[in-house]
């Protein structure tokens, strides 16, 4: 019985962690490539959570063909902030570009408050249940699983096997070498901001799959925590070094949740929000450059 | 005693080794170039000598004290200062403050207050003839300007020993001449010993410099008075990629 | 006379808020608005001495607000039943509220100043949801029902000193602690501390090299900021407002508008989080009059320009205009 629920949770666990960790991916590909941190990370999610939102409710459509419009206006959003500011700001002071994500972020969550209004909304996409024995899961959460794995693994191959892959690489490793060999570096920034914010909110896609309520324009925050933690976990400047973040961090979530609520008189839930802040100091206090990164 | 020793020091990036097994000797008021081929880890070394990196082995003892592992900020004081390749001002802060800086933090004296040091600033400043920067942004400066300030910076700290990282490249070779009688006449008159490092063997050095140290790859090759080393075959060979064939083959 | 003109930049500071003092007491229904943008000021200044003048972004900022706003809050409950304190107790609130943020930054300083720019920003960016989440999730300080202290504050002040001090002499410490702050950059700016501080700004490893101790100064700078924010937290939302609700005083919503402040103003200045605090508290009334609830619709395009377009901000800017002119002396 209790090994049951334990399975259960470990399943449980993975399955939102492989979402977490590829709403991260966007977040350490971009620090990874252009050094910035992009501490509006969670308004983009929050974009890609409303365009599922809106397909759904208005048109009728299923949230699988979300992703591709999401991954298109993610990528539009990216290049436009590209160009209009990063591409500025690239070579400024850590506060500068600090600062503009951040405002690039409030900018977004009051856009889609003017176009939406702030009220809490959910969708309802019945896709039926899948019994494990040890635990139930939604189809729609197997859907979202599925989906990170896919987009993880198309990531992968793009990064390894193209020839704008192996650039983002060069530059990632040393952008001024990259540069006198030849490399579009500028191009290669821009290419890396939008495909880092397209993975963003086609994450938000995936994160409403998941929890299809509570969508609000500033539920974005709460993820750009997790995201930081995910991402630091894997160590920032990695992709997939982030999925795994996620796979981890989806583990301890779960587990931590299960365990508080075992103590009276706590709320579990807001605990297990201070735990993911405790575990981000602690990494960053003993291991800067991540637990899973090699370096 | 030897004002600065490296007993077998070795720093690695990862698999690459920079500075490998790297043992010397510099004494007090002595002027010492260093030279080798682009990342042959002169930069790297001067990082190890004043903190920036620590060495993966061996140790650095300065001044009789083994500083290893002091962190630079502690190091500084003890009269050690630096100049960086590429220059690094403190660029929102006049040429005035950024030296003022050095003479502030960088002495053992904890009694420099911050009227002393604009006035340690002043002085400095126009010994290098900056004074027509003195109030402006360091950051506004050319290239060759912020070498200049940043060999004030240092020189501000009174020094046992001043690192100059190629604290030369890119002025005019007259500019240069005049650089290093003036550099070399505040270091006899200061006591300090000089390690300059050039990229190539060029004049700066064969002017200024007693003893030549030659780093390839990482490790010591040559370390001789400036005429010998300078006639060493291995350091030709470094240079050229072959055996000298003719004596001359450096002038 | 050397040791007066080191003081010059101070006068254009005072004579901003003696001004305000004298529009807010004398046209009727002014000081309301007055009170806020003394906030505003006093919040740009307190956050300038880190922001400012280290470059180092606390995303967590409002946390020190909020934990000065709890030391005020529990000293007031905790001593309410204690006959004849009377204005001990605010002293003592004071206190409190130094000594929670003394030790907030101390806790979140000694792992986030290890880290340098980009980490230390992700460190900090959590602090106050993660506090928020601490009191509300192990139900300290009553938990998510927060502190509501009005009774306890009539029984110890009287009803009427109580509303004077929510209504005029709250608002009259938020001045001294704005005057403060402005008076604290200064000695810094003058002293060796505003050296190292420019110089780890602009290059904490060159400024290693120097010899300066950077995480020292950054600490000094850190807990420095961390304390006057404390102190407004502790007289401007807890004797103005006798409640503290959690999410409420950890609302990052109040590091954006310091942000924007200090941004706007010119940071690392002196007058310059003061006049970024007028401008901002003045929009931001205008705004929510003219047009609510668009207030950072227009204000979060407008830090992206000012990062763009002009970093250095108003006060950056015109310091560099008047740079050799008399005017000079005054504009820091
Ligand atoms: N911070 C670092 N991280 C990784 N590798 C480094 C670092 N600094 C230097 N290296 C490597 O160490 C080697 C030595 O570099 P170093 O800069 O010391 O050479 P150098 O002799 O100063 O060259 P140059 O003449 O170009 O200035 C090079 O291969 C360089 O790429
Ligand atoms: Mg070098």
């Amino acid at each position: 019985m209790f090994f049951e629920q334990i399975t259960g949770n470990l399943i449980q666990g993975l399955v939102l962690g492989s979402v977490y960790g590829m709403a991260t991916m966007g977040l350490s590909l971009i620090f990874g490539v252009l050094k910035i941190v992009n501490v509006g990370h969670g308004a983009f999610i929050m974009v890609g959570a409303f365009i599922t939102l809106w397909l759904f409710n208005t048109l009728g459509l299923s949230p699988i063909l979300a992703i591709p419009a999401a991954f298109a206006v993610g990528m539009l959003l990216g290049l436009l902030f590209y160009y209009t500011t990063m591409r500025r700001l690239i070579k400024a002071p850590e506060l500068a570009s600090l600062l503009a994500t951040f405002s690039i972020g409030i900018l977004l969550e009051e856009v889609i408050k003017l176009i939406f209004g702030s009220e809490f909304r959910g969708y309802n996409w019945a896709v039926g249940k899948l019994n494990l024995g040890v635990t139930v899961l939604p189809m729609s959460k197997l859907y979202a699983c599925i989906g990170s794995a896919i987009i993880a693994l198309l990531l992968y191959i793009w990064f390894n096997k193209t020839r704008a892959g192996t650039a983002m690489r060069s530059v990632v490793e040393d952008s001024e070498g990259a540069r006198v060999c030849g490399v579009n570096v500028d191009g290669t920034y821009a290419m890396s901001f939008a495909i880092g914010i397209g993975l963003t909110v086609v994450s938000g896609v995936l994160l409403t799959m998941f929890i299809p309520v509570g969508i609000n324009p500033y539920m974005g925050g709460g993820y750009t925590l997790k995201a930081f933690v995910i991402a630091v976990l894997g160590g920032l400047a990695s992709p997939y070094g982030a999925f795994f973040g996620g796979l981890v961090f989806g583990l301890i979530e779960n587990g931590s949740y299960m365990l508080f609520a075992l103590i009276p008189g706590v709320e579990p839930f807001a605990l297990t929000r201070f735990l993911s802040f405790v575990i981000l100091l602690i990494i960053l206090l003993i291991r800067p450059t991540g637990l899973l990164s090699t370096k | 005693m030897a004002l600065l020793e490296l007993k077998n020091v070795t720093k690695e990036f990862g698999g690459l080794v920079a500075v490998n097994q790297v043992s010397l000797e510099i004494d007090s008021g002595e002027f010492v170039g260093i030279v080798g081929p682009n990342g042959s880890g002169k930069t790297t070394l001067f990082n190890v000598i004043n903190g920036v990196f620590f060495p993966e082995k061996g140790n650095i003892i300065f001044d009789g004290v083994d500083i290893t592992r002091l962190p630079p900020f502690k190091r500084a004081p003890l009269g050690i200062g630096r100049t960086f390749q590429i220059p690094r001002p403190f660029s929102s802060a006049t040429v005035r403050e950024n030296v003022a800086v050095g003479a502030m933090f960088g002495t053992l004296s904890k009694k420099v207050n911050v009227d002393d040091s604009l006035e340690i600033a002043d002085q400095i400043i126009d010994r290098i003839g900056l004074h027509e920067y003195t109030g402006k942004q360091a950051g506004t400066l050319t290239p060759v300007e912020k070498k200049l300030m940043e060999i004030a910076r240092a020189l501000a700290m009174k020094p046992k020993l001043l690192l100059m990282d190629e604290a030369m490249a890119g002025m005019h070779p007259n500019d240069i001449d005049q650089m290093v009688d003036l550099i070399k006449k505040i270091a006899l008159e200061e006591k300090i010993a000089i390690v300059s490092m050039v990229e190539h063997i060029m004049r700066a050095v064969v002017g200024m410099v007693e003893k030549v140290i030659v780093l390839h790859q990482g490790s010591k090759i040559v370390d001789a008075p400036t005429k010998e080393a300078l006639e060493d075959p291995k350091v030709i060979e470094v240079y050229l990629g072959h055996p000298p064939e003719e004596t001359h083959a450096v002038s | 006379m050397k040791t007066i003109s080191k003081y010059y930049p101070l006068l254009p500071v005072l004579a901003v808020y003696f001004i305000m003092f004298l529009v807010g007491k004398n046209v009727s229904g002014m000081w309301q608005l007055v009170a806020m943008l003394l906030f505003y000021c006093a919040l740009g200044q307190a956050f300038n001495i880190f922001l400012g003048m280290t470059g180092y972004v606390d995303f967590g900022y409002v946390a020190f607000m909020g934990v000065g706003t709890y030391g005020m809050a529990v000293t007031i409950t905790q001593l309410a039943h204690v006959e004849g304190l009377g204005f001990l107790v605010i002293t003592i609130g004071f206190l409190m509220a130094l000594l929670f943020s003394t030790l907030l930054s101390l806790a979140v300083g000694a792992v986030a100043l290890r880290l340098k720019g980009a980490y230390f920003a992700i460190a900090t960016i959590g602090v106050n949801e993660g506090l928020r989440f601490f009191i509300e999730g192990a139900r300290i300080w009553n938990g998510s029902e927060g502190l509501i202290f009005m009774a306890e504050l009539n029984q110890i002040l009287g009803r009427k000193t109580a509303s004077a001090l929510a209504t005029f002499w709250a608002d009259i410490m938020v001045l001294f602690i704005a005057m403060s702050a402005a008076y604290v950059t200064l000695l810094f700016m003058r002293s060796k501390i505003g050296y190292a501080l420019t110089a780890l700004r602009e290059d904490e490893e060159a400024a290693k090299v120097m010899g300066i101790n950077v995480t020292k100064y950054k600490i000094i700078a850190f807990i420095t900021s961390a304390c006057f924010a404390g102190l407004l937290g502790a007289a401007s939302w807890a004797l103005k407002t006798p409640y503290v609700f959690p999410p409420e005083v950890f609302e990052i919503h109040y590091t954006i508008e310091a942000i924007i402040i200090v941004l706007l103003g010119g940071a690392g200045t002196l007058l310059g989080p003061v006049i970024g605090g007028l401008i901002y508290g003045l929009s931001k009334y205008y705004l929510s009059i003219y047009m609510p609830g668009f207030q950072l619709l227009i204000f979060a395009p407008i830090i992206i320009v000012i990062i763009v377009i002009f970093p250095e901000g108003i006060i950056g800017m015109l310091k560099n205009r008047f740079k050799d002119t008399s005017l000079a002396r005054f504009i820091i």
